[in-house]
């Protein structure tokens, strides 16, 4: 479960002062399906990034799970990262060294998981998006919706009960778009709780409750 | 650490290693010359413990002199002599003394084989060839006790001499006349490297059994006598002691540094072995600068990866990877870097020292080659070698992975 109180981000840069957020409460319930939306500059993404662990509230509280996040050190953070949260970002992020198999099977490696445990987990991850085919190829050599799939791969490669979606088809056409759609939903489906930003009414339409983000406020 | 995540490594390694092409090259270089400088530096304190060991192992020898004091109502300038019973009286008296040998030697007529030269000869004991590092060639040996008890005619002689006399033919069980008396030769120098002699070097010389040598030099006094100590360190100690006791005996000052002289190799030794062990250091720092060089090359390489993987590392870290998995990678990969070049210059020098050992030194003209022919590469060598290498390692890999580690996984992410 995800609960944040009051939850306020200040950027500073020199002498400008920038609220991303204020005063934002949230409860989002295990195995949501929950959608974000909101101008650009409206503090979507800070939002997702103080959910997913990657950046830390300037005042206000997170609870995930009832643990206190801004009590827990960086590799504690990189810990919950690791195993409570996948993240699925607009422009895939994935390692343009690596190929499909090795980028699925970081996070694993992360985890310190053995070798037996991680083969088995990326073959089956890789025949789940389609794409097993394609397992020794750069993402270089992948289509769009070719790399959001190894990179939803990626995140569900620990197997995490939250995926955070920023954007997820923003990069794609629409045809890819429907397909990891369709993928989140099943994901959703099997009681994950997903929370994705978007700019599209029609995929937040599949949601199942929308946030609506202005000026770093949640709109009632 | 996981041992998969090295693997890893090295696989993210493998995939950018061209761009460390030059680095490892400096790498290469800067090893062999490290490698290359201590192993010539060794090798020249090695040989020069060996060209000085061709006089002999922990040798003082004591000659006669001249009084330079007024000793007992004596006048000064009395020539002071010694004789071959001083040699047991030493030995005697002084516990610390291992081996004591009389050594008496004058220039000679020497005729063998049809062929006639002048050489030094010398008389003295069978216990000699230790002291004097005189090893005999295969077939040959050198003065027994036996030879030297009963007073017997036979030669020892050195390789140049064996040459000038014989050629080609082997000496051993032929005569040789030595001031027309016939003595039979049992053995010949084996060659060997000497950088300190008196008379000139042992390949010209010839040694008889001590009274055998007394029938055809009838001086009753020797030239000098050889004193091994039973530790090296007793050196000093041993030449106080016989100054005092020759003293006692032929009544002079035992402050008086003209009365009797020493030649304390030992003494020598160390202050070669000094010289040679700072040439020794010198080159080594010289070896050391030139391989900082290459670790210079990896850090600025380290930096550069650093920047260029920033949204990497934003990746990895937003996945989960701890600070400490950033800072290995960087860390092995440093080390990736660091071994390819060091390993072939590694290989490298190892070859050229192997080689450069196979010259020939020539023993005849014992010269600069007998120095520098021999590099050494040894374990203490490998061992500083390694020192120096994982303190270079560590300095190029720190800094670029904690600037790395530091990064802020939002905006890593967002770097382009």
């Amino acid at each position: 479960m995800i609960e944040l109180q009051g939850i306020t981000k200040v950027y500073r840069t020199g002498s400008q002062v920038l609220e991303a957020l204020r005063s934002v409460s949230l409860t989002i319930a295990r195995g949501e399906f929950i959608s974000i939306m909101g101008p650009s500059g409206s503090g979507k993404s800070t939002l997702m990034n103080i959910v997913g662990c990657l950046d830390t509230p300037t005042a206000g509280e997170y609870l995930l799970d009832g643990v206190n996040v801004a009590g827990l050190t960086f590799d504690q953070l990189a810990a919950v990262r690791n195993r409570k949260i996948g993240f699925v970002f607009q422009n895939f992020n994935l390692l343009p060294y690596a190929t499909a198999w090795e980028n699925i099977e970081l996070p694993m490696l992360f985890d310190g998981k053995n070798g037996r445990k991680r083969r088995e987990r990326v073959t089956e991850l890789l025949n789940a998006v389609g794409l097993y085919d394609w397992r020794d190829h750069r993402p270089s050599e992948l289509s769009g919706g070719q790399q959001q799939r190894i990179a939803l791969a990626r995140a569900l490669a620990n197997d995490p009960p939250i995926l955070l979606a920023d954007e997820p088809t923003g990069n794609l056409d629409s045809r890819s778009g429907e397909e990891i759609m369709a993928i989140l939903t099943e994901l959703w489906r099997d009681g994950r709780t997903i929370v994705m930003v978007t700019h599209n009414d029609h995929i937040a339409a599949l949601s199942e409750r929308t946030i609506r983000l202005f000026d770093g406020q949640v709109l009632p | 650490m996981n041992p998969t995540l090295p693997l890893f490594f090295w696989s993210e390694y493998r995939k950018r290693r061209k761009k460390a092409a030059l680095i490892t090259f400096a790498l290469f270089w800067g090893t062999l010359s490290i490698l290359l400088l201590m192993a010539f530096g060794q090798g020249m304190s090695a040989q020069f413990r060996v060209a000085f060991s061709g006089l002999g192992d922990t040798l003082i020898m004591v000659y006669g002199g001249q009084t330079s004091l007024e000793f007992e109502g004596l006048p000064k300038g009395r020539p002071i002599s010694l004789y071959p019973e001083d040699v047991d009286f030493l030995k005697e008296r002084i516990p610390e003394i291992l081996r004591a040998v009389p050594e008496s030697y004058t220039f000679l007529q020497v005729s063998a084989n049809g062929r006639e030269i002048n050489r030094t000869v010398h008389g003295t004991t069978d216990e000699f060839s230790l002291m004097r590092t005189q090893v005999p060639r295969m077939g040959g040996r050198f003065l027994n006790a036996a030879d030297v008890a009963e007073g017997r005619k036979v030669a020892f002689i050195g390789w140049k001499v064996a040459a000038d006399l014989f050629g080609a033919e082997d000496p051993i069980g032929k005569p040789v006349v030595i001031n027309r008396v016939p003595f039979t030769v049992i053995g010949v120098l084996q060659k060997k490297i000497q950088d300190s002699m008196y008379n000139g070097p042992d390949a010209d010389q010839i040694y008889l059994p001590f009274y055998a040598y007394s029938q055809i030099d009838n001086r009753r006094r020797v030239n000098q006598i050889h004193i091994q100590p039973r530790e090296a360190g007793q050196s000093k100690l041993i030449e106080a002691r016989v100054r005092t006791l020759l003293g006692r005996k032929y009544r002079f000052d035992p402050d008086d540094r003209y009365a009797t002289s020493f030649w304390n190799t030992i003494e020598d030794a160390k202050q070669g072995l000094a010289i040679f062990k700072g040439i020794e250091i010198f080159l080594g720092i010289i070896g050391a600068l030139t391989l900082l060089i290459g670790a210079v090359g990896v850090t600025n390489l380290m930096y550069a990866v650093a920047k260029e993987r920033t949204k990497e590392i934003g990746i990895k870290l937003a996945i989960g990877a701890r600070r400490r998995v950033i800072v290995q990678q960087f860390f092995l990969e440093t080390l990736f870097v660091f071994a390819k070049g060091t390993f072939w210059g590694f290989v490298t020098a190892f070859n050229i020292v192997y080689l450069i050992r196979l010259a020939p030194i020539n023993y005849d003209s014992f010269g600069i080659e007998a120095y520098l022919l021999r590099p050494v590469f040894s374990l203490q060598i490998f061992a500083a070698y390694m020192v120096i290498l994982a303190v270079l390692v560590f300095l190029s890999g720190i800094f670029p992975a904690l600037r790395a580690s530091r990064s802020n996984p939002i905006e890593s992410l967002r770097y382009e």
